[in-house]
């Protein structure tokens, strides 16, 4: 598994290193190689242009959202080859933080957002410590065990989160910042206002995994007994990692809760967990653009058949299993291995 | 070359897309003579309540045949935009942000769960747009969930459980045990009840709270049946309904207890079966009211007519009361706009299917007659038959809590 993965992934981080070594495939893997290099940007110019792809604007500010929270999921199960299905905790998190922020306290929502993320990033710590002793399946299990328990305290503080009935009136009609106002009922400058923010996410996130730590976990990934020998702290880079990825999900949560209005309880669900893991599957895990790739054609996917047919769970049910039989890569992960093998 | 410098550039730039911007909306202003009145109707046609959703939509598609075989209004046909939200407060907020962004709609009526309810209430108030809910939910009445726009065709808990308590608790007894299932709807439904008990002084035996969507309740049956309450109300729904009285019943608690659920789904006895027997409830609509109300026998004979002899279940019979309030109060404003709408509504005098209705003015709720049912499966008309109407609460404000404790200022 892992060594399939690490040709798309080894190519958006170290993008002057691959071209160089094989001769074939050169033009492509310049090509690939200047686009890896311009991943923020090329990610950045498709987003901008998406709202006209989409069916609705709503739909894409919801593609935006659940594509940031697949990217700090992808973190962590793509790049530090940790499964976790816990992260509905910190989607949940940073939605509830901004939310009860916003509702309870009447504060600004750019600070909201900070809130949101900075309660996601506590939670992340929290579980973090606790989880990162375990490994593999009950890495796994530990983390949708220690989300459940998320849940439930969130479920049971009703007078805070609403309970059963979901928290209500987060209700930003406009934001002022310094020298502008931007209506944010108006779906076109929301949407905009939502990229704004997962853009600047999407390039921390960048900048992060071009750095030398961005390398330590994926070779922690490949052989978690080597890094160690290499003198990596593995437990401290994973716990790391495991609260960075919770902090982009608590962001993702928090602009979700703004652009709904609402925070339902399910958002704390342990299937909004296994929702990340298919996004990240179905994007590519371990490729930069696959989380957004999933995120989209999950929702679109969903959203189509809803229209159509009342049996859409079946298809979508069928489709992913022709995904997960056909594309092992991932839509992204696929078209990036072609284009490599292709060499045009 | 001078006048075409970079900034001249981005300054005609910036104009041609600011008309780009404005464009459609200009364009809709000027065309929204004569388009039809849209309403967006967001229900979980998929998932545990697919059954009642699906009736609603059938229900509601009566009541925008009948307005638009009426001539419309100003030549404007009604035309009901059906949404899943799939019983998931998410979906139905960004579906609700679909009708009202894309899709433009005038009005909203839907959902199905108070959590969903609530979710379109607060996208649809925070937008304007009115909007019907036509589900229970004590929450959408108080101050912090209620909008100018807001309204609720439904019954309440407080209304349904109320309506039931009184008839039952002077009727058999005053030694109540309560099994609610442990969310909002079951702690408001008890609620609904314990208030309605203390004017006869009933004496509360056991207060046991279960899980949502739980299956086996041989935990708590036997406690209950051991303490021989007169009467167990059973504060949950659909299927935890259905569950909880089948076991109820083969625990044999029916020879000592009644057995008390705030509301009886027609859809939920059909799919219980003999279990149901003896168990009394509220509901909002029943189809034997046919026997002596003219107007419940009109909507049965035309939802007959259209659904090969089929009639309209409890749930159903609010997809058509919502949207028929809406746009009878579009007629009666002769205009679309929202607060014209919103003060026709206020004044409407209704009696649409289930005898007089209308919507008080602090927080919008249809004030209207709860009916009390007992399930039967013997004596029956037709295998429709299932409920024998066993009291009437008339429509009458002191059943509701009053504005003062909803938190409206006069």
């Amino acid at each position: 598994m892992s060594a399939q993965t690490t040709t798309p992934v080894g190519a958006a981080a170290s993008p002057a290193a691959s071209p160089a070594a094989r001769p074939g495939a050169g033009r492509t893997g310049r090509w690939l190689a200047l686009a890896s290099r311009h991943r923020v940007a090329l990610t950045l110019a498709f987003l901008v242009v998406f709202p006209w792809i989409a069916p609705y604007q709503a739909l894409a500010a919801n593609i935006l959202v659940l594509g940031l929270y697949a990217l700090g999921f992808n973190l962590l199960f793509g790049y530090t080859g940790l499964l976790s299905f816990g992260h509905a905790a910190f989607l949940g998190g940073g939605a509830y933080g901004s939310g009860i922020a916003i509702v309870h306290y009447g504060l600004h929502p750019v600070l909201a957002l900070v809130a949101g993320t900075l309660l996601a990033t506590l939670i992340a710590v929290a579980m973090g410590a606790l989880a990162i002793r375990t490994r593999g399946i009950y890495f796994a299990m530990t983390t949708l065990a220690l989300s459940m328990c998320v849940y439930y305290a969130f479920y049971q503080a009703e007078s805070f989160t609403g309970g059963e009935n979901g928290l209500r009136g987060i209700n930003v009609p406009s934001l002022s910042l310094p020298g502008f106002r931007l209506d944010l009922l108006n779906p076109t400058v929301k949407y905009y206002a939502v990229l704004a923010v997962v853009g600047l996410a999407v390039w921390l996130f960048s900048r992060l995994l071009s750095s030398p730590f961005g390398a330590a976990l994926e070779a922690i990934r490949e052989n978690e007994n080597r890094a160690q020998a290499c003198g990596y702290d593995v437990r401290r880079m994973k716990l790391v990692a495991f609260v960075i990825s919770g902090a982009l999900c608590g962001l993702a949560g928090a602009l979700q809760a703004i652009h709904l209005s609402i925070v339902p309880i399910e958002t704390m669900h342990y299937s909004t967990s296994g929702q990340a893991v298919m996004m990240a599957l179905l994007g590519g895990m371990g490729t930069f653009f696959g989380p957004f790739v999933g995120a989209a054609t999950f929702s679109l996917l969903q959203d189509g058949l809803t229209t159509l047919t009342s049996h859409w769970q079946l298809f979508v049910g069928a489709i992913f299993i022709a995904f997960v039989l056909f594309l092992p890569l991932g839509i992204w992960g696929e078209v990036l291995a072609r284009l490599r093998r292709a060499g045009w | 070359m001078t006048g075409f410098d970079r900034r001249g550039l981005l300054r005609g730039g910036a104009a041609a897309s600011a008309l780009a911007l404005a464009a459609p909306a200009l364009l809709r202003n000027a065309a929204a003579q004569g388009k039809p009145i849209r309403i967006g109707f967001p229900v979980p046609l998929t998932g545990a309540f697919g059954a009642e959703a699906n009736d609603q939509v059938r229900a509601a598609q009566l009541a925008i045949k009948a307005f638009n075989e009426a001539g419309g209004f100003e030549g404007r046909q009604a035309e009901l935009l059906v949404r899943d939200d799939k019983l998931n407060p998410g979906e139905a907020a960004t579906r609700t942000l679909e009708l009202i962004e894309k899709d433009q709609v005038n009005f909203l009526v839907g959902g199905l769960s108070a959590a969903v309810t609530l979710s379109i209430n607060n996208v649809a108030r925070e937008r304007g747009v009115i909007y019907n809910s036509i589900t229970q939910s004590d929450a959408i009445n108080e101050a912090k969930d209620f909008g100018r726009t807001t309204f609720h065709e439904a019954l309440n808990p407080h209304m349904t459980a109320g309506a039931v308590g009184r008839h039952v608790f002077p009727k058999f007894g005053k030694r109540v045990a309560f099994l609610s299932a442990d969310y909002a709807y079951g702690h408001e439904m008890m609620r609904g009840f314990k208030r309605a008990g203390e004017a006869s002084g009933i004496q509360v035996v056991a207060d046991i709270r279960h899980p949502i969507g739980a299956s086996d309740y041989s935990a708590f049956l036997p406690r209950i049946a051991a303490l021989k309450p007169d009467v167990l109300c059973l504060c949950n729904f659909g299927r935890d309904q259905v569950v909880s009285i089948q076991q109820a019943t083969e625990f044999g608690l029916k020879r000592t207890t009644k057995l008390v659920a705030p509301v009886l789904l027609f859809t939920s006895r059909k799919a219980g079966g003999e279990a149901f027997d003896g168990v009394i409830g509220g509901t909002s609509y029943y189809w034997r009211l046919e026997d002596t109300v003219p107007t419940a026998k009109a909507f049965n004979d035309r939802f007959r007519a259209a659904y090969n002899g089929a009639v309209p279940s409890d749930y159903g019979a609010l997809g058509y009361a919502g949207v028929r309030s809406v746009l009878e109060a579009v007629k009666a404003a002769k205009s679309v706009e929202t607060d014209k709408v919103v003060a026709a509504m206020e004044g409407l005098k209704a009696d649409f299917y289930k005898g007089p209705q209308s919507f008080r003015k602090c927080d919008h709720q249809s004030i209207q007659s709860v009916l009390v049912v007992e399930s039967k499966s013997k004596d029956m008309k037709t295998p429709d038959d299932v409920f024998t109407i066993v009291g009437t609460e008339g429509p009458d404000e002191r059943f509701l809590r009053s504005c003062d404790e909803l938190g409206h200022k006069a």
